[in-house]
């Protein structure tokens, strides 16, 4: 791929290890995403999607190889200052939600920034546009329990981006939608990539949402088997 | 308890720093709380139980201290036989008496010397709670002796009068004792002892004594000596000056001791049911201290999905850590403000216990301050940090990927 790859990986192996019984899940994975990029990884359960993706989130540490996002090498992060490079570079999007249950959308959305030094009144700008962006400025003051699940879907990609990452991970985004939820979903992340420039990688394995992506990377067996370049 | 604190001094600044700088906001900890009513409101209850306890067990040897503090004036020597400890086991000739009095250190009003030659004894009287009777200390003064006794106010009646069997009693022995009235009559030792007067003596100890006569007493009681002597000199200087004279003399051979430090040194009265009480609390504050983890162990792991996904947005484990403790430190304070607010309702009521110096009876009121409410309420805070640093150190080790793991 081009050289302005914004995501690295090298090599990259996991095991996990239960009694000292090795389980390998990544076997010397290679792979590079170009900045902007936006790619689904596929595979089927089990196939270590979720590994990788966390790898490259900064949230696990690989057991081999080398790692690059954003111009470092997370290898050499120690815990704070990984959760510190978490804090401006990655943004996250679980498949169920995550938000924190007694803290309304306003308040969810503004968690990223209370990492960052910024004054209450930059902090609510922040928060307003990011809320814009997923178009529920009208339900700032509802906590989870009060929103469907598509909205609270909605308020989690407005805390995501709302420290302006450039990288995305989203893990089953969709997963708990039904259709028409995830539909709306998929429209507001391929709007993040192109109107912001975002770089997504996407954890999925429903072809209709994989089809936003522009390119789809298959992952079997610990290794990347193919990847397919979408035409759109 | 103060010194409980010091060790936990820099972790105590660390936690207030971090609230200062905090950014995960109180307000989530708070609300967190509530969303476990049911948990945090018994959690609560039984820590502020505990500190309830604390805060009187503490009010009680204070109220005890205080009624025997506020008995002693700075200018007043009372002698005693050397090592007699309290006036009940001392004895003091009449003759020995006579020169004391003569003495040219010896204050005097208008009425003559202050000096007061007394005669101490126990009697049993009835509990008004139907409990079983106590004993009581009833001295026999001089005069003087009630002259000398400036926080003692008569009430209601009148003063025993030289010569007969009169008493006159604390108003506030009602409260404790079986039919204390004017005009009442006890008879012991073949004489028949009216009630003519009640005093007030403003919550010190001789709140808790029955005075009558002493001539009247001693002959009750054929008695040849008194007990003690207060003798109240010039100025508070002279008391050295006095103790050692009576020291000195061959004639004497008494020994004199300030009335504060007389009085100071029986406070010791209250250290059994202090040291009994202190137990009990040592005991239910490690209750407590374990009911609150076990509290905020199943916050912790009710909100593993959450506490991952606060790290993997950036928060890191320290913040984490401080966060937990938080919590812990409000679950707690909720208590020691409950707490703190039912030993209040304690203030004031009075009740008594034996002063095992005299093996008589020592009235006090629960003297629930603020500084002891401040006091108890910190001890909410101790628990809060011993109970809330375990779960909060396990929430801090949380793997990152949990998060993943649901929500
Ligand atoms: N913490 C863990 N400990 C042990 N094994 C794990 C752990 N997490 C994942 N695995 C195993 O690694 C493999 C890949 O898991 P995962 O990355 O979640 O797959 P996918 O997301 O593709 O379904 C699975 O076999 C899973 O059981
Ligand atoms: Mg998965």
């Amino acid at each position: 791929m081009n050289g302005e790859a914004i995501i690295r990986c090298e090599g990259i192996a996991k095991s996990y290890f239960r009694d000292s019984l090795e389980i390998p899940v990544l076997q010397g994975l290679d792979l590079e995403i170009p900045r902007g990029g936006y790619f689904a990884l596929m595979g089927p359960s089990g196939s270590g999607k979720t590994t990788l993706l966390n790898l490259i989130a900064g949230i696990d540490r690989p057991t081999g190889g080398s790692l690059e996002v954003c111009g470092y090498r997370l290898n050499d992060l120690d815990d704070d200052e990984l959760a510190g490079w978490r804090a401006i570079h990655v943004g996250f999007i679980f498949q169920n939600y995550n938000l924190v249950p007694v803290l309304n959308a306003f308040e969810n959305v503004e968690l990223p920034l209370l990492l960052q030094p910024l004054s209450r009144a930059q902090r609510r700008a922040r928060v307003l546009e990011a809320l814009a962006l997923v178009n529920l400025e009208d339900r700032m003051w509802n906590f989870p329990r009060q929103l469907s699940g598509g909205q609270e879907q909605r308020v989690a990609i407005a805390r995501a981006i709302v420290s302006d990452p450039r990288i995305l991970v989203a893990d089953e985004p969709t997963g708990a939608l039904d259709a028409k939820n995830a539909e709306e979903v998929m429209a507001l992340l391929e709007r993040l990539n192109q109107d912001l420039g975002k770089t997504i990688l996407l954890v999925t394995h429903d072809p209709k949402a994989a089809h936003h992506a522009r390119v789809q990377i298959h992952l079997e067996k610990g290794v990347l088997d193919r990847t397919v370049e979408v035409n759109r | 308890m103060e010194l409980l604190f010091l060790p936990l001094l820099p972790y105590l600044a660390w936690l207030l720093w971090t609230a200062l700088r905090h950014p995960i906001p109180l307000s989530y900890n708070w609300r967190s709380l509530w969303q476990r009513k049911v948990g945090t409101l018994s959690t609560a209850g039984a820590i502020a139980v505990v500190v309830a306890i604390f805060v009187v067990v503490l009010s009680l040897a204070q109220g005890i201290s205080s009624a025997f503090v506020s008995s002693g004036r700075a200018d007043q020597v009372v002698v005693l036989r050397p090592n007699a400890r309290v006036e009940l086991n001392s004895s003091l000739e009449r003759d020995r008496a006579r020169i004391l009095k003569s003495s040219p250190l010896v204050a005097w009003d208008s009425l003559g010397p202050l000096a007061s030659a007394e005669c101490l004894t126990v009697k049993l009287l009835e509990l008004a709670d139907g409990s079983g009777s106590t004993n009581v200390l009833f001295r026999g003064l001089e005069p003087a002796g009630v002259r000398m006794r400036s926080q003692v106010r008569l009430v209601e009646g009148r003063w025993f009068r030289p010569n007969l069997p009169e008493l006159v009693l604390p108003l506030k022995m009602k409260d404790r004792f079986r039919d204390i009235a004017l005009g009442r009559t006890f008879t012991f030792n073949g004489l028949n002892w009216t009630v003519v007067g009640l005093f007030d003596a403003g919550s010190s100890a001789f709140d808790s004594e029955v005075w009558t006569d002493v001539e009247t007493l001693m002959h009750a009681h054929r008695r040849i000596s008194y007990n003690a002597m207060l003798v109240r000199l010039q100025a508070p200087e002279k008391i050295p000056v006095f103790v050692k004279a009576i020291e000195d003399d061959k004639r004497l051979k008494l020994e004199g001791k300030p009335e504060a430090a007389y009085f100071a040194q029986q406070t010791e009265a209250g250290k059994p049911i202090q040291i009994l009480g202190q137990m009990i609390t040592v005991i239910l504050t490690v209750g407590a201290i374990f009911a609150a983890m076990n509290t905020m162990f199943a916050a912790v792991a009710s909100r593993t999905p959450e506490i991952g996904t606060l790290r993997a947005l950036g928060f890191r484990r320290v913040e984490i850590l401080a966060s937990f403790q938080w919590e812990a430190l409000m679950l707690c304070a909720l208590g020691g403000v409950a707490g703190a607010a039912m030993a209040l309702s304690f203030n004031g009521i009075r009740t008594g216990t034996t002063n095992f110096e005299t093996f008589s009876d020592v009235g006090f009121a629960f003297t629930v301050t603020p500084a002891l409410m401040l006091e108890g309420f910190g001890f909410s805070l101790l628990m809060g940090v011993l109970g809330g640093f375990p779960p909060a150190w396990r929430a801090s080790r949380i793997p990152v990927t949990d998060a993943m793991k649901g929500g």
